[in-house]
C-alpha cells in the first residue's frame, strides 16, 4: 500500500487521475487488484474508487450516502452547473479559435499565446473571450486580452481541466477531466430529455443499410 | 506465322513508344487538365490534339463538351502522385480470372501443337496478368495505409474524414469480395500437371493473395477503429455545442438534484476533498533526531529581527485609518457644499467661517484644500452651479506665489 501513498493523497485531495495528470498512478489503477486494495483502504474514510464509463479517469466517490454526503453533493452539483456554460463556451471558443473541427481532448496541447493571437485578429472571438473571461467562474478583472487569457487558463488549471507541465512555460495539456465533463453533459441531457442531437445528421447509417 | 507475329510486335512497339512520348511532350497541358476539368485547348495545336485523342490520352465525351483527360490517364497520374483524393481502387478480379482462364487454354493448345514461340508469349502474358493482379492489390493496400496513417489528412473537415473512411471501408469490402472470387480448387484443376503454370498460378499466387488478405483485414480493423474515434469526436462536438446552445436559450434551466435521489448516479457521486495533513511529532526518539537534523538544515533566515512598526498588519491598520479619515473629511466637505446650496438668496459662505462655527475639528489648511479639490473634482456642468472665490494674497513681491487665506463658495444663479 505504501507505494500508492502519493496516488492516494492525490485522490483524497479530490483530484481526477488520468493518463495525462498521473501516468504511473493511472497505470496502477487499471490493475484490478490495486483498485481493490485502495478500496479497502478507503472504506473507513467512507470513500470508494470510481471512474467514468470509459474508465479514462478515476476519482473518489462516497461509499455510503449519508445526509452530510448528500448535502455536499448537492452543493457541488450546484457549483458544477454554475460553471458548466462558461466551460462549454470555452471549449467551443478553443475549437473555433484554433480552427479545429474536434473538441479539445485529453492530451491536446494548448498555448495561451497562440490562443491570444487568434483572438486578437478576430473581433468576434475577441468579444466572446472578453465575455467569458469576465464571467464569475473565470473572474478576470483585466481588460487586457493577454491577462484575460492567462486568467482563463489559470482557472482551468486550478479546476484540473488543464495541466501545466513546466511552471515557467506557458504550455498546457488537456486532462482526462474533460472526458468527465462531457460525460456529465451527456448524462444531464439524457436525464432531462433535452432536445440535443449527438448522432450524425447525414444519416450515414441509412447509407450503410442501403448497401 | 512467326514473321507476321514479329511484324505485329515491332509495330506495337513503335506505336506504343510514340504514344508514350506524347505524355512527356504534353506533360504540362495534361497536368493542367488533371487539376482542372477540361484540357486548355489554346495551348495545343490541332495535330497534337488529334494525336492525343487517337492515343486515347484525351477524349471528348460528346460534341458539345470540352476535351478531357481519359480516365485511365487520370488514374495513372493519381497513382504516380499518390494523390489519395483521386486514387482509385480497382478490384475487378472477375475479368482477370476470365483472362487467365483463356490464356491457360491457349497456352495448352500451343503446347499440344508444339508452338514454342506462342507458348512463351502466353506464359509471359499470364505472368503479366498475375503481376497486374498482385500490383492492383498491393497498390490498393498501399493507398489505404497511406490514407489511414495520415488520419485522412488530405481532407480537413471531420465530416469529410468520416466520408473518406466510409469510402475506404467499402473499397476494402470490394477487394475482399474480389479475393473471394479466386477459387484455388478451380485453378488447380485448370493448370493440371504443368509445372511452370502450377508455380505461377498456385504456389506463388496463393502466397501473395494470403499476404494481401492479411493486409486488408488489418487495414480494415484499423479503419473501423479510426471511424469509431471520428464518430466519437463528432458526437462530443455536437453534444457540447448543443448543450451550450440550450443553456444560452434557457438561462433558468436547472436540472434535477441528482444528489437527493434514492440511487445517486455514479457520475455525480464525487466525494469531498480530504487533505492528508501531518505535523512534526516528537514522541519517537528516532524521529526527534531526524527532526533535529532537519531543523539544523533549515536555511538561516535573512532578517533576524523586525521592528514592530514595520510589521505588515500595523501598517495595514494605519492605512485603513487614514482612508477612513479621508472619507470623513470628504463627507464633511460635502455637507458644507449642501449648506451652501441651502443658503437663502444664494449668499456666499466662507469655508473657514463654516468650519469655525461647526463642531468640526479639521485643521484649516486641510479643510480649505479639500473644499478646493472637491470643487475641482466636480463635473464641469456641476462646477458651473457654484462660484468659488479665493481670498488670496501675494506671498512676496519677488515672485508670483500666492497664499490662499480663505475661500468663499456661492451658488451661481
Amino acid at each position: 500500500m505504501i507505494e500508492h501513498g502519493p496516488l492516494l493523497e492525490r485522490l483524497l485531495a479530490g483530484e481526477f487521475v488520468c493518463p495525462i495528470s498521473d501516468e504511473s498512478g493511472y497505470r496502477h489503477l487499471t490493475n484490478e487488484e490495486t483498485r481493490e486494495e485502495i478500496d479497502t483502504y478507503l472504506r473507513p474514510l467512507n470513500r470508494r474508487l470510481a471512474s467514468n464509463e470509459d474508465g479514462s479517469v478515476y476519482f473518489l466517490a462516497w461509499r455510503q450516502l449519508n445526509d452530510n454526503a448528500r448535502d455536499q453533493l448537492s452543493r457541488q452539483l450546484g457549483d458544477t452547473l454554475n460553471s458548466l456554460l462558461p466551460l462549454l463556451e470555452w471549449l467551443q471558443l478553443v475549437q473555433e479559435a484554433l480552427g479545429r473541427d474536434t473538441l479539445a481532448a485529453p492530451g491536446d496541447v494548448l498555448k495561451p499565446a497562440e490562443f491570444s493571437a487568434k483572438c486578437e485578429d478576430n473581433q468576434s472571438l475577441r468579444e466572446r473571450l472578453e465575455r467569458l473571461a469576465t464571467d464569475s467562474f473565470f473572474g478576470s478583472q483585466s481588460d487586457q486580452l493577454d491577462a484575460q487569457v492567462k486568467q482563463v487558463f489559470k482557472r482551468l488549471k486550478e479546476h484540473g481541466y488543464l495541466l501545466q507541465p513546466h511552471s515557467e512555460r506557458q504550455v498546457f495539456v488537456v486532462t482526462g477531466k474533460i472526458d468527465y465533463l462531457v460525460d456529465l453533459v451527456r448524462f444531464i441531457r439524457d436525464e432531462e430529455n433535452l432536445p440535443i442531437e449527438e448522432g450524425s445528421e447525414e444519416g450515414s447509417g441509412a447509407q450503410e443499410a442501403l448497401l | 506465322m512467326s514473321a507476321s507475329e514479329h511484324a505485329l510486335e515491332s509495330r506495337l512497339l513503335k506505336t506504343g513508344s510514340e504514344r508514350l512520348a506524347l505524355l512527356g511532350k504534353h506533360a504540362d497541358v495534361l497536368m493542367q487538365a488533371y487539376t482542372r476539368d477540361e484540357v486548355p485547348l489554346e495551348s495545343l495545336s490541332d495535330s497534337a490534339l488529334r494525336k492525343l485523342l487517337a492515343a486515347r490520352i484525351l477524349w471528348r465525351p460528346d460534341e458539345q463538351s470540352g476535351v478531357k483527360l481519359a480516365p485511365k490517364v487520370r488514374e495513372l497520374i493519381a497513382e504516380m502522385l499518390a494523390d489519395e483524393t483521386r486514387r482509385h481502387v480497382n478490384a475487378d478480379v472477375a475479368e482477370t480470372l476470365e483472362l487467365i482462364r483463356a490464356l491457360v487454354h491457349s497456352y495448352r493448345e500451343a503446347r499440344s501443337r508444339g508452338e514454342h514461340w506462342r507458348l512463351e508469349q502466353q506464359l509471359m502474358r499470364l505472368r503479366q496478368e498475375v503481376d497486374d493482379l498482385n500490383g492492383r492489390f498491393a497498390d490498393a493496400i498501399d493507398s489505404l495505409w497511406q490514407r489511414l496513417n495520415s488520419d485522412f489528412g488530405f481532407v480537413s473537415q471531420l465530416n469529410d474524414k468520416i466520408r473518406e473512411n466510409d469510402r475506404a471501408q467499402k473499397q476494402i469490402a470490394r477487394l475482399l469480395d474480389g479475393l473471394a472470387l479466386i477459387d484455388f480448387d478451380e485453378l488447380i484443376e485448370l493448370v493440371g500437371s504443368d509445372g511452370s503454370l502450377r508455380k505461377l498460378l498456385i504456389s506463388q499466387l496463393q502466397q501473395q493473395l494470403s499476404n494481401h488478405y492479411t493486409g486488408l483485414r488489418e487495414v480494415q480493423r484499423r479503419l473501423i477503429e479510426l471511424m469509431a474515434r471520428f464518430r466519437k469526436q463528432q458526437a462530443r462536438s455536437r453534444l457540447i455545442s448543443g448543450m451550450a446552445a440550450f443553456m444560452r436559450e434557457h438561462p433558468g434551466f436547472v436540472p434535477g438534484n441528482y444528489a437527493r435521489r434514492s440511487e445517486v448516479p455514479g457520475l455525480v457521486n464525487q466525494a469531498a476533498p480530504l487533505s492528508a495533513a501531518a505535523a512534526p511529532a516528537l514522541d519517537r526518539n528516532l524521529d526527534s533526531r531526524l527532526l533535529a537534523e532537519l531543523l539544523h538544515q533549515l536555511p538561516q533566515p535573512r532578517h533576524t529581527t523586525q521592528t514592530v512598526e514595520a510589521a505588515a498588519p500595523a501598517q495595514a491598520q494605519e492605512s485603513s485609518l487614514a482612508a477612513a479619515r479621508q472619507q470623513a473629511l470628504k463627507q464633511d466637505v460635502e455637507h458644507f457644499y449642501l449648506s451652501v446650496i441651502d443658503q437663502p438668496q444664494a449668499e456666499p459662505v466662507s469655508a473657514l467661517e463654516y468650519l469655525h462655527e461647526s463642531p468640526l475639528e479639521w485643521p484649516e489648511e486641510i479643510w480649505l484644500f479639500q473644499v478646493i479639490s472637491e470643487y475641482q473634482g466636480l463635473p464641469r456642468s456641476d462646477q458651473k452651479a457654484f462660484r468659488l472665490k479665493q481670498q488670496e494674497s501675494q506671498a512676496s513681491q519677488f515672485n508670483h506665489l500666492r497664499l490662499i487665506h480663505d475661500v468663499e463658495l456661492q451658488l451661481a444663479v
